[in-house]
């Protein structure tokens, strides 16, 4: 897969060496990692963990001080933590300014948004707006899907309502997602692989592929337990011994 | 409703008020009676030529305005996305907009000579930097938010313009309408009775060279009851288009 520079990558994201700094303020301290095509990514750190800059970067958004990120491909999409959709736009015309190709009445339909594309955003709820903002990225079709704290604004039932959308999606198309979040229950619904962040300056302390558990009595755990024990790394990573 | 008749309640205030400084003045050179201004106003709708020249100056000030929305936006957009170009044009803007309107009117008398040129011209002279500021202060104030998204997803530029910039401004057009509205009216009025050739400035101007004041006050009557209605009507127009934007 080639990358923005035109050289091959073998992942979907990979990441060497990054760094990077606000006035003086160490925010992302030499991360690396490695994306396979079709994975699902939760980083989940506490706030100021670079989080946020980490993906503004990975689309372009903001540049790194140092390092190199390399994305394999060009279709990728953005689920932002606010909807942002154009107000005086239509739900419909909200997805075509983005692919003027998209199909959206099918796009709206996997997404529980039938009837829906002649609104204007201020007519919907928070919740379907942020399907919207869903939509909008599944309209381009994207090889990597990145989202930022996309469903933290929602209660637990429409969160996890609309995450298992987002599953169902995935399941068809097996894109890419790297997603962040500091939700226990967000990140273990949706990720195949969790990397934990520390404190700043955010350092990956953990790479957890929740597949793959070693114990593998992982998968059989309750959930609640699964939770304990992911904020019990957590806390060892915001403040190591 | 109740703001009709607080409406229609003014209107009968302004008429009261006039008719009683008719009385007090007692000279109708100066300031006629409402009922005679009035009698001949209505003289004159019944005459075809009053509506002509009605006409004449309504299309005028649409076209001024329409020039004034088309440059001030396209212009406004240039100057918003380009901080350097915006310091370097202010200084220019800040002259145009000081320059009076007998400046203009030399000019054009020059250029044109009587015609409909000049007023249009000298009324998108006197309204094109309130246009074009407002724009500039429009794009500055843009959601950037938006402009991330178009960023992201690769949104061609041409795009990015027609859906994010020119939707962004239609209030702060909205705006620059409500103003420059009654300004328009006025500098064309002005303009036509300076150097046109037709219009109800040109109407204004002839009633006063016949010294026929009452016929003087009812085009002016006639033009600010224009005036008010294309501002109304406008207005109605624009906040029924940006009803269904504002969040519910």
């Amino acid at each position: 897969m080639a990358g923005k520079d035109g050289k091959e990558v073998a992942a979907c994201l990979k990441v060497t060496h990054l760094n990077k700094a606000f006035t003086g303020l160490e925010v992302i301290k030499d991360w690396h990692m490695q994306v396979e095509n079709g994975a699902r990514v939760v980083l989940l750190g506490p706030s100021g963990a670079g989080k946020t800059t980490f993906l503004r970067m990975i689309a372009g958004l903001d540049s790194p001080d140092s390092g190199e990120i390399q994305v394999g491909t060009d279709k990728v999409a953005f689920v932002f933590q606010e909807p942002r959709l154009i107000p005086w736009r239509s739900v419909r015309d909200n997805l075509l300014f983005v692919n003027p190709r998209a199909e959206v009445e099918t796009i709206l339909a996997q997404l529980r948004l039938e009837g829906f594309a002649d609104y204007y955003p201020a007519q919907l709820s928070g919740g379907m707006q942020q399907r919207v903002n869903l939509a909008r990225a599944l309209a381009v079709e994207p090889d990597l899907l990145i989202m930022d704290e996309a469903f933290s604004s929602l209660d637990l039932p429409v969160r996890m309502n609309i995450m298992e959308d987002l599953l169902q999606q995935w399941e068809r198309k097996h894109f890419t997602i790297v997603s962040v979040t500091h939700d226990l229950k967000e990140a273990l619904f949706l990720a195949t692989r969790i990397l934990l962040l520390s404190g700043r300056p955010a350092q990956i302390v953990e790479d957890i592929a929740i597949d793959q558990h070693p114990g593998s009595d992982w998968t059989d755990l309750p959930r609640l337990q699964q939770e304990a024990w992911l904020l019990k790394k957590l806390l060892a990573a915001d403040h190591p011994e | 409703m109740k703001s009709l008749g607080r409406f229609l309640g003014g209107v009968l205030l302004f008429f009261l008020i006039w008719h009683l400084a008719a009385m007090l003045l007692q000279t109708s050179i100066i300031l006629p009676a409402p009922y005679q201004v009035l009698k001949v106003l209505a003289e004159l709708l019944r005459d075809p030529l009053t509506g002509v020249a009605a006409l004449q100056t309504v299309w005028k000030v649409f076209l001024a305005l329409a020039l004034v929305l088309a440059l001030g936006l396209f212009l406004g957009i240039g100057l918003g996305t380009s901080p350097a170009l915006y310091e370097m044009m202010r200084p220019l803007i800040m002259v145009i907009q000081a320059v009076p309107v007998v400046s203009w009117l030399s000019l054009v008398i020059f250029a044109w000579g009587i015609g409909w040129r000049g007023p249009v011209f000298i009324a998108f002279m006197s309204l094109l930097p309130i246009a074009l500021l407002t724009t500039v202060s429009g794009v500055k104030n843009l959601d950037r938010k938006l402009l991330e998204v178009a960023r992201v997803y690769r949104v061609p530029r041409r795009q990015v313009i027609k859906d994010i910039y020119l939707g962004a401004l239609v209030p702060f057009m909205f705006a620059v309408v409500d103003v420059s509205i009654g300004q328009a009216w006025k500098v064309i009025l002005v303009a036509e009775y300076l150097c046109g050739n037709s219009g109800l400035g040109v109407e204004i101007l002839s009633a006063r060279f016949d010294f026929d004041i009452p016929r003087v006050y009812a085009f002016t009557l006639l033009a600010v009851t224009l005036g008010i209605l294309t501002e109304r009507g406008i207005k109605r127009w624009l906040e029924r288009t940006a009803k269904k934007w504002q969040p519910a």
